[in-house]
């Protein structure tokens, strides 16, 4: 099934760059695992004629050409979902948008580059109210496009809390994950 | 999901967030259902302790799986509050449970005298009597019954004919289109004969088992999934996937069968395939060629059954009806009928049954369409009897809008 592009990941970034870019004339998917809690993005983004696939995941995606070609989902089985672009808006650790080991952060749906300090005695500090570093960590990009294996890879736009430096403890996040979904969406359109 | 956790359904990944409770329709509707949350995952807690911990209003529950589509840890409620019902409701079920929940042998009788059954369901002083004596509520229109069922009319009229084609399926009709309406089921011949299969059906095929399992006769249900599964093994080993038109159906067979009756499917899961699925992906791929009727039109309003919002598979019936030239299509708010199989039909349910619904009534009666496109017969039930609006499956539909002459023409090997 062939979209203009799909979204992965129905929270605020992804359903902020959904209907942005629904609006703007392109054909969108979004896959949102449970309920998106940002149900006024979530009607404009269905009145505007977006496809949204509730309870549905992404498993995996195929690679080629330095660009992410089609991803599949859990519920539609061996039917993939085909787009000229990508975003990336799956969160961060209570998410899965990233996962941790003891020695390494990861973003686990792609194996995406993900910029963290090896030193694990860093990612955190004992004083709860302090700042914690873990929470800094992300994918990173090269003109908003995501890295793998150090090449980017042209067509997925990370967005939201996936992304290196965003962080739900900043006081001013949701201000950051809206302006980082609004880029995303804006280099799609720019291209088109 | 499951390789996330220790113990089945996920149960200890629930963050008690309530994402579920706001979209479950009965907690909305019905004070004395404690809601999934309480009812699912932290119910578990203590049930896991201790059986005494059940409560009886898990009864409220009429697994639509709503919370289960809105959680976004993967709990699996639904099956968490059937699961307990299973282990620790020690009543028996009624006697009305059980006529309602045996659709397989009520069926047949029924159908043998279905004018006088019928007629006499009609009247208002059965529906008194059955709803005094039985618990069957009165305001409900009750399904009728067919005096000759679909498997009788495709014995008589269509097998014969079914080997001549090159490709072949076989049809899980389930007991609706069997008993109740073999309409659905002919135009499903018809369809899938003008895009070149054969159609046949599954040796000695039993109810899904989904009313037997929301009524507590979980034996029987797991005796029927049992032979089921043989009779799909054998299809898939003759090289013949099994096409199913019910969304209900094809939850149960997919999902329920491992998950609550711990009966595998894992070795034919990915032969068993809606309707729609099937043959949206035929005509995208190029495998078969629609004709659509010249001048056909209609102005259809989508209503996503729970069990295909749990399937996830709703978007292959949009994207399908959307290639209907001529269609008119509009998408229904993501809402429950409030039916949910039997549920609906018992008298201390009517009246949540009703209010659940109300909604989906409202944007119906809003939206003004030809007709309703849905893939549940217990939808049908609901919304036609509530809206007065007719309600057609796609498998409909398509028999409509499609050139069925010139499609088995083109599509002819």
């Amino acid at each position: 099934m062939r979209f203009d592009v799909v979204i992965i990941g129905g929270g605020l970034a992804g359903m902020t760059a959904a209907a942005e870019l629904q609006n703007g004339g392109l054909r969108c998917a979004v896959v949102a695992e449970g309920l998106s809690l940002n149900n006024i993005s979530a009607n404009d983004f269905k009145a505007a004629g977006g496809t949204l696939l509730r309870g549905d995941r992404v498993t995996g995606g195929t690679f080629g050409d330095g660009r992410l070609l089609s991803v599949c989902t859990a519920k539609l089985g061996d039917v993939c979902l085909e787009a000229d672009y990508f975003i990336l808006a799956t969160g961060k650790y209570f998410s899965r948008g990233l996962a941790a080991d003891m020695d390494k952060v990861y973003e686990p749906l792609f194996g995406l580059d993900v910029e963290y300090d090896p030193d694990r005695s860093t990612w955190f500090d004992r004083s709860f109210a302090a700042p914690q570093k873990f929470l800094e960590f992300g994918v990173k990009t090269q003109n908003g496009a995501a890295l793998k294996n150090g090449e980017a890879i042209i067509n997925l736009f990370p967005a939201g809390e996936v992304l290196q430096g965003i962080s739900s403890a900043d006081h001013d996040a949701r201000e950051q994950i809206i302006e980082s979904a609004h880029a995303a969406a804006q280099a799609i359109l720019k291209r088109n | 999901m499951q390789e996330r956790n220790i113990s089945a359904n996920n149960f200890e990944q629930c963050q008690k967030c309530s994402l579920c409770e706001t979209v479950c329709p009965v907690m909305a509707n019905n004070p004395d259902y404690a809601g999934p949350k309480r009812s699912g995952p932290d119910g578990e807690r203590y049930r896991l302790k201790n059986g005494i911990f059940y409560e009886d209003s898990l009864k409220y529950c009429l697994n639509c799986k709503r919370c289960e589509v809105a959680c976004p840890s993967g709990v699996r409620i639904a099956d968490l509050i059937q699961q307990a019902r299973i282990d620790f409701n020690t009543k028996p079920p009624k006697l009305r449970d059980v006529m309602l929940a045996s659709t397989d042998q009520m069926g047949p009788v029924a159908g043998a005298f279905a004018p006088i059954v019928n007629f006499t369901l009609g009247l208002s002083p059965v529906k008194s009597v059955l709803d005094f004596a039985m618990g069957i509520d009165h305001r409900r229109t009750l399904p009728k019954y067919s005096s000759e069922t679909f498997v009788h009319w495709f014995k008589k009229n269509a097998a014969a004919s079914q080997d001549g084609f090159k490709k072949h399926i076989s049809y899980f009709h389930g007991c609706y289109a069997n008993y109740n309406y073999p309409q659905l089921a002919k135009d499903f011949v018809a369809v899938m004969n003008a895009f070149g299969y054969g159609v046949h059906l599954i040796d000695g095929e039993r109810c899904c088992g989904v009313a037997k399992i929301a009524n507590g006769m979980i034996n029987a249900a797991t005796r029927d999934a049992k032979i089921n599964m043989g009779a799909f093994r054998k299809s898939v080993s003759e090289g013949r996937d099994i096409i199913t038109v019910s969304t209900t159906c094809t939850m149960t067979l997919l999902e329920e069968y491992p998950e609550l009756l711990k009966v595998g499917n894992d070795d034919v899961k990915e032969h068993i395939s809606l309707f729609e699925k099937f043959i949206y992906k035929a005509i995208s791929s190029g495998e078969v060629k629609p004709v659509w009727k010249e001048g056909w039109k209609a102005k259809a309003a989508y209503h996503c059954p729970c069990h295909q919002e749990r399937l996830g598979q709703g978007i292959f019936t949009t994207e399908l009806l959307k290639m209907i030239p001529g269609m008119e299509l509009t998408e229904l708010e993501s809402n429950c009928c409030g039916i949910a199989g039997t549920y609906g039909f018992k008298k201390e349910n009517y009246k949540v049954s009703q209010l659940i619904g109300k909604p989906l009534f409202d944007d119906i009666a809003a939206a003004k369409p030809d007709f309703v496109a849905c893939e549940c017969e217990t939808c049908k039930w609901q919304i036609e009897m509530s809206t007065g609006v007719p309600v057609k499956n796609p498998v409909s539909i398509l028999a409509g809008a499609l050139d069925l002459e010139k499609t088995s023409e083109l599509n002819r090997p």
